[in-house]
């Protein structure tokens, strides 16, 4: 039933979300309609062109006629959505948003996959170590340091590590995601290519993620600590090392599990100007191209395809936190958001 | 089975030495239990009884040297088990403290919900206690469900629960289970009772005094509800500012009360029978522990104080040690005349 209940709110959300793309859409002053009667009329001239024409070809780019009512358009509108159809691009000739989104994802959610996890287990490891040793040189210091790189945008510390470390040191590179002249496939050499060419985009993720963690980390390991039941553990005769790991780190960890699944959603937000920064061909920088050649499919595409994935991490984040943490089963409906 | 009652201890399970728990804090050295010396018969129920704050759950931390740091606890403190030598508590290594431990003195905290890890069900706690002692689990795990059914729980429910999902009275009588799961011969209860209703408390001391009949344990009960061990304890000993000020068998403590202290605290304590204008808090505050009085540490709110009182502390001790009624204080024969106790009869049930 609660299951039912939260698919349900997603599929509202998202709906909710297309209608809110459809209409700004509509209501942005040159609009897409106008942009491709524009670029129709200068390819072929005013007179060759009639306005049935031009409304198919919107249409087609579009995913509407703009002849027809509006809530003709905005039905067909949600109804291509929700069929998978995301349009034509306007910009890149030829090409559907969708296949452009297929191709550019995967380097996205590769980049992201790994800064999360890395900096979920930097952040994670370093916070703990903290609580153990609360108030000790160590635990000062890396407050410190902690509380600094989380304040650090991590498009300056992108700027900083390609101007120390490729444009500098040239030891990584400036940009992309694999050497040119590189035969894409399962080679090692092609591999490691692409691990070396991410290596700064997610270190500077990591960087400046790792701190927020570590802080959040250690004051929930310190809380803790301080509880009864650490103390009757103890008294239980259970062995320190499994009352660190079993107990503080478990139930330190619970509550972060939901904080992990919404910096899915701040990472692809954050993943446009990452992308720009390094030229990586990912959905973030197809973003930037489309809204720079006023390409509105592609645009509205991948602002779909970013709220569905953060849509999606939410609520695999409320359908399983009841399978990792037994004080919320599921049906009493702890919601991340 | 027949529970013997002898007044006086002569066969100890513990026998505590100047026992002290100091931290050092900024405002001075605070000393929140101060060089006691008291014994524990094996067999019985001792009720160790005091106001918040006079030292009594470092008493009972004590007794499983596990005193919370940065407190240090000297003293000695020598447990005689069944069979075997004695040990000396407070010199143990990692190993025996192991040994001891749970296996031997048990503990029962009050706040059972805070007990136990919430992520974890009661049958983990079990088979995890079990396991850490090399005991056979699934030999435990059937006392651990027969147990938990002297104790009038579902014991197949309780043991797939989680501790939020059982009641106050539920997750305390599972945590006392799970004290006595390796068959300890001490069990130290510290206000084990403190956050049940009033019903629930009296059922439990009903269970606990069951269960101490039964299998021949030996309980410290700690409380700060003198007519609460009443019904439970055979001997019942007074805190008062960290030291021992009373000790004696149950039904005397209660009826002929030897120190200013123990009688201003059973007047104060509220009963149906006694007229209002009769029942009296005791006047003044529980001493701090850094700057406990010269002298007896009561003097300051005792009725029959005097420069003797201001000067010397009183020691522990009585005329006639033979029925094993000790009190602290100069003035004993002097005691029930300037304090009369404002209810006569106090109901024990024997």
């Amino acid at each position: 039933m609660y299951i039912l209940k939260r698919l349900g709110q997603a599929f509202v959300t998202f709906v909710a979300v297309i209608t809110v793309t459809f209409g700004l859409i509509r209501a942005m002053p040159g609009g897409p309609a106008d942009y491709i009667r524009a670029r129709v009329m200068r390819n072929r001239g005013s007179e060759g062109v009639s306005m049935s024409e031009i409304n198919s070809l919107t249409e087609a780019y579009t995913n509407f006629d703009p002849s027809t009512p509006v809530y003709v358009q905005y039905f067909d509108y949600v109804t291509n959505i929700l069929q998978g159809n995301l349009g034509q691009s306007v910009s890149f000739a030829g090409q559907s948003v969708n296949s452009l989104i297929i191709k550019a994802a995967p380097w996205t959610i590769f980049l992201l996959t790994i800064a999360i996890l890395l900096t979920f287990a930097v952040g994670i490891v370093l916070g703990a170590v903290m609580a153990y040793r609360e108030g000790s040189r160590f635990d000062t210091g890396s407050t410190v340091l902690s509380m600094f790189v989380n304040s650090v945008p991590y498009y300056v510390a992108a700027l900083l590590l390609v101007y120390v470390f490729s444009i500098q040191l040239s030891i990584f590179p400036q940009s992309g995601n694999y050497a040119v002249g590189l035969e894409p496939g399962l080679t090692p050499i092609f591999i490691a290519d692409v691990f070396y060419h991410a290596a700064l985009p997610v270190a500077s993720l990591v960087l400046t993620g790792f701190g927020g963690v570590a802080i959040t980390m250690r004051g929930n390991s310190i809380q803790e600590i301080g509880e009864d039941y650490i103390r009757v553990a103890h008294l239980r005769g259970v062995p320190g090392r499994r009352i660190a790991v079993r107990y503080v780190g478990r139930n330190a960890l619970l509550p972060m599990y939901t904080n992990l699944m919404i910096s899915v959603g701040f990472m692809f937000g954050g993943s446009v100007i990452l992308e720009q920064i390094f030229a990586y061909p990912g959905l973030g920088n197809y973003l930037l191209q489309g809204i720079h050649a006023r390409d509105y499919p592609l645009m509205m595409g991948i602002f779909i395809v970013i709220t569905a994935a953060v849509l999606i991490c939410i609520l695999i984040a409320d359908l399983t936190y009841g399978l990792i943490d037994p004080r919320v089963s599921a049906g009493e409906g702890k919601e991340a958001y | 089975m027949q529970r013997k009652r002898t007044k006086t201890v002569d066969d100890p399970i513990f026998e505590v030495r100047d026992t002290t728990v100091s931290f050092d804090m900024e405002r001075g050295e605070s000393k929140v239990l101060n060089e006691v010396n008291i014994d524990v018969d094996r067999g019985e129920v001792l009720g160790v009884v005091g106001e918040s704050g006079s030292g009594k759950s470092m008493f009972a931390s004590a007794l499983l040297d596990a005193v919370v740091d940065p407190g240090v606890l000297t003293g000695d403190i020598t447990f005689h088990p069944e069979s075997g030598e004695a040990i000396d508590l407070l010199n143990l290594s990692q190993e025996q403290v192991k040994q001891v431990r749970w296996e031997e003195i048990s503990m029962v905290f009050q706040g059972a919900m805070s007990s136990f890890n919430p992520t974890m069900s009661i049958g983990d706690h079990f088979r995890e206690t079990l396991a850490v002692h090399d005991y056979d689990v699934e030999e435990g795990m059937e006392r651990a469900e027969e147990l938990l059914a002297d104790l009038y729980l579902e014991s197949e429910q309780v043991l797939d629960s989680y501790p939020h999902e059982l009641s106050g009275g539920m997750s305390q009588r599972a945590l006392i289970a799970l004290s006595l799961v390796l068959e300890p011969e001490v069990l130290v209860m510290d206000e084990p009772t403190a956050a049940l209703d009033l019903l629930m408390q009296r059922s439990i001391i009903r269970l606990i005094r069951q269960i101490a009949d039964e299998r021949d344990l030996t309980i410290v009960f700690i409380t700060h509800d003198l007519p609460l061990v009443a019904n439970l304890a055979d001997r019942i000993a007074v805190l008062y500012a960290f030291e021992f000020v009373e000790v004696g068998p149950a039904y005397e403590v209660l009826t002929e009360a030897k120190h200013p202290y123990t009688r201003a605290l059973l007047n104060s304590t509220p009963n149906l029978e006694t007229p209002r204008e009769q029942m009296r808090p005791i006047e003044g505050a529980a001493p701090d522990p850094v700057s406990v009085p010269n002298g007896c540490s009561y003097h300051p709110r005792c009725p029959l104080a005097d420069a003797t009182c201001e000067r010397d502390d009183p020691p522990l001790e009585s005329d006639t040690p033979e029925d094993g009624h000790v009190a602290a204080c100069h003035y004993v024969e002097k005691v029930p005349e300037t304090v009369p106790l404002t209810l006569q009869e106090v109901k024990v049930n024997e």
